[in-house]
């Protein structure tokens, strides 16, 4: 396996550059577009900008009435709180409906699929009203709270299938030793599941860095916003926009999904490593 | 960071205020107000929220702000919630909707007391009424304008868009215009045949109206083929840009054939001037659409571009309409504001701002100074539904430009869609 | 007793799921469920409207049908096309090459753009007359049209977005593949197993509850597809309607027209098609989706 023939790895990597040029592009053209007078970006179709500006950055970051760096702070505590709901909620409930057996639990997997299948366009309102109630509107509450409420089946559905996979002897004979569902939950699966669990943390991440509709509806106050709103900032499509200064951010506000990405992949890389040592 | 702010002394410490002490109280009247826009229309408004903070201490003013597409979303929502601002921007074509549902408060028992509108012309308040009741006031005069790339027109001798020309005349000096540029991928103007607003001009301009005092469409189904049927022969001559690249504009600015490079002509709004020149590096100017028959009125209207109402549901009403008054009516708020959301209605105010103007702002002013004397009355209001007219507008017309309706049909078909809708509401 | 207390244990780990349930999505979803039988402007309170919303979607109103028409094509034609896609690249990446991590990002880079308002305007630049897409098209001979303009090729260039984020997906394949034990690999190895052989006997077989996940949830999420089609035509679903996704349909009677009640019947509609169709899925995974036993 490991001495693979020199051409066939070249061929691999030919393939996988040409393809990652079809991914990069986007971001070439927006980094480009940041580097455009606004008068130049819907114009002209060249990569290149003909004066390089790099005033959209300065633009940006303090342009509006609230420095941009704020909504990086805020994006940021709603995103790690949601990551650490996220996977610990979404876990428990995981490890629930497939590993434990008690009566009811196919009901209640039904009813978390269910949940996946409404369009949230519906029940938006409902929900904005429930959370009214509350008083959590314009507070990060309501996008926060129903991540350590396993609210998002989508994650609970992905670890059951992970979960799924873990060989069954090792409940059996954790079982033997007297070991409680919680310290089978704690110490073998959770260790197990390090790929799932970091794919379940990078998608809660970059989902609630990229959310957009949900700050909008529930932050009001620009003090509050996040990222995706503080972006919207810039455009009005029916009166003055600044585009330059929104590629710039957007530009900027890549940065930190990226970083995230690449330091929980290794969690991906390590659990191999875990898994085939336990086996 | 997450401090919900409507703190303990909100509404309720601030209505106990106003009952009990009538002066300047400690307590804070806290006022939401809530607008559509970018930077510069922010920047503007919150100074002037500053000035009147300052002026009045015991208001505090909270300002929320987002985009056009996204604005309308969050206000349905709040509306749902009975959460809207206290002060909120309106724009003509959703005023009826709001008003009509009594989401909005009306504003006539405020005239005269903290509402001023003195430097008011009587249409200029007229525009802001639904159903008789005055829901809204004027935060700028507008109409609707050509957009024109003024330099490509010069470069190549052609005469400018100009007043009174027919539309027969435009289309044939787009048509010069798109030979004489000659380059792939340009023409001279923008299809205008999906544009509610142009085709409530033509119709004018041949006396009819989009809509009729009872709700009714204005017009018939040999109108609409003609309307259609001359967007089509546009095509077919060069003026105007084909079905595929029109089909790129959303009506928005950054997607129009004008700022895109694609076309010399675009069909807007005259506050809008500002937002197109930013993004194109020609310069640009404005002209009137064109005009009906020899000797007719305009088929355009002075209409408020933007206008600030009050929800139904605050419980400041008075605070909000003397802060919506300041925002009007304040000769110093509107040196501030200037013309960034239009032509200010009450005349004090532009008296007071004319001389300061910079370039595009002369050019927006003298155009409403220009049309005044030319352009008609209102119309009747749209009925419920004209929203989803316009929607239908450009589907019609592309199904058109695409070639899979004919010119005849298109009439008919238009009508039919049409008058389903209005019956729908 | 205890055998009792055992044979309910599992709720213990389902308690904020069950808050969160009963709390904050049972809720929201009956409401709108209710609202379906409703004519709700969202301003004024709601007006029971019996059947009448369901009566006019399945008898009277057109673009349901063109609607109907365009979500099943994009379902059809993306799920298959970016599965597909991201378990070859997820195989290659899985190959143990050199510079894994660095590709691994650069495939992921499209996904974390999301549904950016850039998207939009990149999109247009591409799949334009005179876009990105022609230049090259043109190179080997080809004069392609107005792509992203045209009625009868806008819905392939929001097919190619979402094949073109296929990160999700790729990501969730990886995973699966690297949770799958080494030894069994080494035991077919050392028994003269060759790569296809072990690619068809064993990892397939064993990664097949990561692609059920994967088929289930991209299926969903197609059928419910709204900012690709949002972004893109402007909220218009245009030209003429060929973009017209469901629930981008759905949202323009909610939000544009003020037509909740209208929308939340359409949803309804949808939640039960959606359920139908997985639990079809559902129903064939016992014959092809091997769990641990």
């Amino acid at each position: 396996m490991r001495n693979r023939p020199l051409s066939r790895s070249l061929l691999y990597h030919a393939v996988l550059c040409g393809a990652s040029l079809v991914m990069l592009y986007p971001l070439l053209w927006m980094f480009a577009s940041s580097l455009k007078p606004n008068s130049e970006i819907f114009s002209s179709v060249a990569l290149r900008p003909e004066h390089l500006d790099l005033s959209a950055y300065t633009r940006g970051w303090t342009g509006l009435q609230i420095q941009f760096g704020h909504f990086f702070v805020n994006s940021l505590v709603i995103s790690v709180l949601s990551v650490i709901g996220n996977v610990l909620s979404c876990s428990l409930t995981a490890y629930a409906v497939s590993r434990l057996v008690f009566p009811g639990r196919k009901l209640c997997f039904s009813l978390m699929l269910g949940t996946l299948m409404i369009p949230y366009q519906v029940t938006l309102i409902p929900q904005y009203i429930l959370f009214l109630h509350f008083e959590w509107v314009n507070t990060i509450m309501p996008l926060v709270v129903p991540k350590f409420l396993a609210a998002d089946a989508f994650f609970i559905f992905l670890l059951t299938q992970f979960f799924r996979g873990l060989p069954r002897e090792l409940d059996e004979a954790a079982v033997m030793d007297g070991c409680s569902p919680w310290r089978i939950y704690w110490n073998i699966i959770l260790p197990l599941s390090l790929p799932a669990l970091g794919t379940a943390a990078i998608f809660t991440f970059i989902f609630t860095w990229d959310d957009f509709f949900g700050p909008l509806v529930y932050l009001t106050d620009m003090e509050n916003f996040t990222v995706q709103l503080g972006l919207r900032g810039f455009l009005d499509s029916s009166g003055q926009s600044d585009w330059g200064a929104m590629f710039a951010m957007a530009v900027l506000t890549l940065a930190p999904v990226l970083a995230f990405f690449l330091f929980f992949q290794r969690t991906l890389i390590q659990g191999i490593a875990t898994t085939g040592m336990k086996r | 960071m997450s401090t919900n702010r409507r703190g303990f002394l909100g509404g309720t410490a601030a209505t106990l205020g106003l009952a009990v002490m009538p002066a300047r109280a400690q307590a804070t009247t806290r006022i939401r107000s809530y607008w559509w826009g970018a930077k510069d229309r922010a920047d503007r408004t919150n100074k002037v929220a500053e000035m009147y903070m300052k002026a009045n201490p015991s208001v505090s003013i909270v300002g929320e702000t987002l985009g056009w597409g996204d604005y309308w979303t969050r206000l349905a929502t709040q509306a749902a919630g009975r959460n809207m601002a206290d002060l909120i921007q309106m724009d003509y074509g959703y005023i009826f909707d709001y008003a009509r549902r009594h989401a909005l408060l009306p504003l006539d028992g405020f005239v005269g007391k903290q509402l001023d509108l003195g430097g008011f012309t009587q249409q200029s308040i007229d525009g802001g009424k639904v159903d008789g009741k005055i829901y809204g006031v004027s935060l700028g005069l507008n109409s609707t304008s050509l957009v024109y790339d003024r330099a490509a027109f010069e470069k190549f001798g052609i005469g400018l868009p100009d007043w009174p020309m027919s539309w027969e005349e435009l289309g044939k000096r787009t048509a010069v215009l798109t030979k004489a540029a000659n380059r792939p991928g340009y023409w001279g103007m923008n299809d205008a045949g999906g544009s509610g607003p142009a085709l409530e001009v033509w119709l004018r301009e041949r006396g009819k109206q989009m809509y009729t005092a009872e709700g009714r469409f204005g017009a018939d189904a040999a109108d609409m083929s003609d309307w259609f049927g001359f967007w089509q022969s546009m095509r077919t001559q060069g003026s105007c840009l084909p079905p595929e690249v029109q089909a790129l504009d959303k009506s928005d600015i950054d997607t129009s054939g004008l700022t895109t490079g694609k076309s010399a002509v675009s069909f807007a709004n005259s506050n809008q001037l500002v937002g197109y020149q930013a993004l194109n590096k020609s310069r640009l100017d404005i002209a009137m659409y064109p005009a009906g028959a020899p000797g007719t009125k305009s088929g355009q209207y002075l209409k408020p571009s933007q206008m600030f109402s009050i929800a139904a549901t605050t419980k400041i009403a008075e605070d909000t309409a003397k802060l919506l008054s300041y925002y009007v009516a304040d000769v110093e708020a509107g040196k501030v504001l200037s013309v960034e959301r239009g032509i200010p209605a009450s005349k004090p105010v532009r008296d007071a701002i004319d001389p300061s103007l910079d370039d595009m702002g002369k050019r927006m002013s003298a155009y409403i100074a220009f049309i005044s004397d030319k352009v008609g009355d209102l119309p009747p209001p749209p009925p419920r539904g004209a929203g989803e007219v316009l929607a239908l507008m450009v589907r019609t017309n592309e199904t058109v430009g695409f070639k899979k309706l004919s010119v005849a049909d298109a009439g008919k078909q238009f009508m039919k869609d049409c008058e389903s809708i209005l019956a729908r509401g | 007793m205890a055998r009792r207390r055992a044979k309910y244990a599992g709720y213990s780990f389902l308690i904020p799921w069950l808050v969160g349930f009963f709390g904050l999505t049972l809720g929201p979803a009956l409401a709108s469920l209710y609202l379906s039988f409703t004519h709700y402007d969202l301003i004024e309170s709601p007006r029971w409207a019996g059947l009448a919303n369901y009566i006019r979607i399945v008898s009277e109103d057109a673009k349901v049908g063109d609607s109907v028409r365009v979500t099943l094509v994009y379902v059809a034609l993306s799920v298959p096309l970016k599965l597909g896609f991201a378990l070859a690249i997820a195989l290659i990446l899985n190959k143990g090459i050199r510079g894994l991590g660095v590709y691994r990002a650069l495939f992921y880079l499209p996904s974390l753009l999301g549904a950016s308002v850039a998207i939009a305007t990149l999109w247009r630049k591409v799949f334009s007359g005179d876009g990105l897409l022609n230049h090259v098209l043109a190179y080997v001979g080809i004069q392609g049209p107005s792509w992203v303009s045209d009625p009868d090729h806008a819905l392939w260039t929001l097919v190619a977005l979402s094949v073109w984020q296929f990160g999700s997906p790729m990501i969730i394949f990886l995973a699966g593949l690297r949770q799958l034990p080494q030894d069994i690999f080494e035991a077919a190895a050392i028994d003269g197993a060759s790569a296809r052989t072990q690619f068809w006997r064993i990892t397939l077989p064993m990664l097949t509850p990561v692609i059920f996940f994967n088929l289930v949830v991209q299926t969903i999420d197609a059928f419910k597809a709204f900012t690709p089609a949002f972004i893109v035509s402007g909220g218009t679903g245009g030209p003429i309607n060929a973009t017209l996704f469901y629930t981008l349909y759905l949202y323009q009677e909610a939000f544009g027209y003020l037509r909740m009640g209208y929308a939340a019947a359409l949803a309804w509609l949808l939640v039960l098609a959606i359920m139908a169709v997985t639990a079809f899925a559902f129903m064939t995974s016992r014959s092809w989706v091997h769990y641990e036993e």
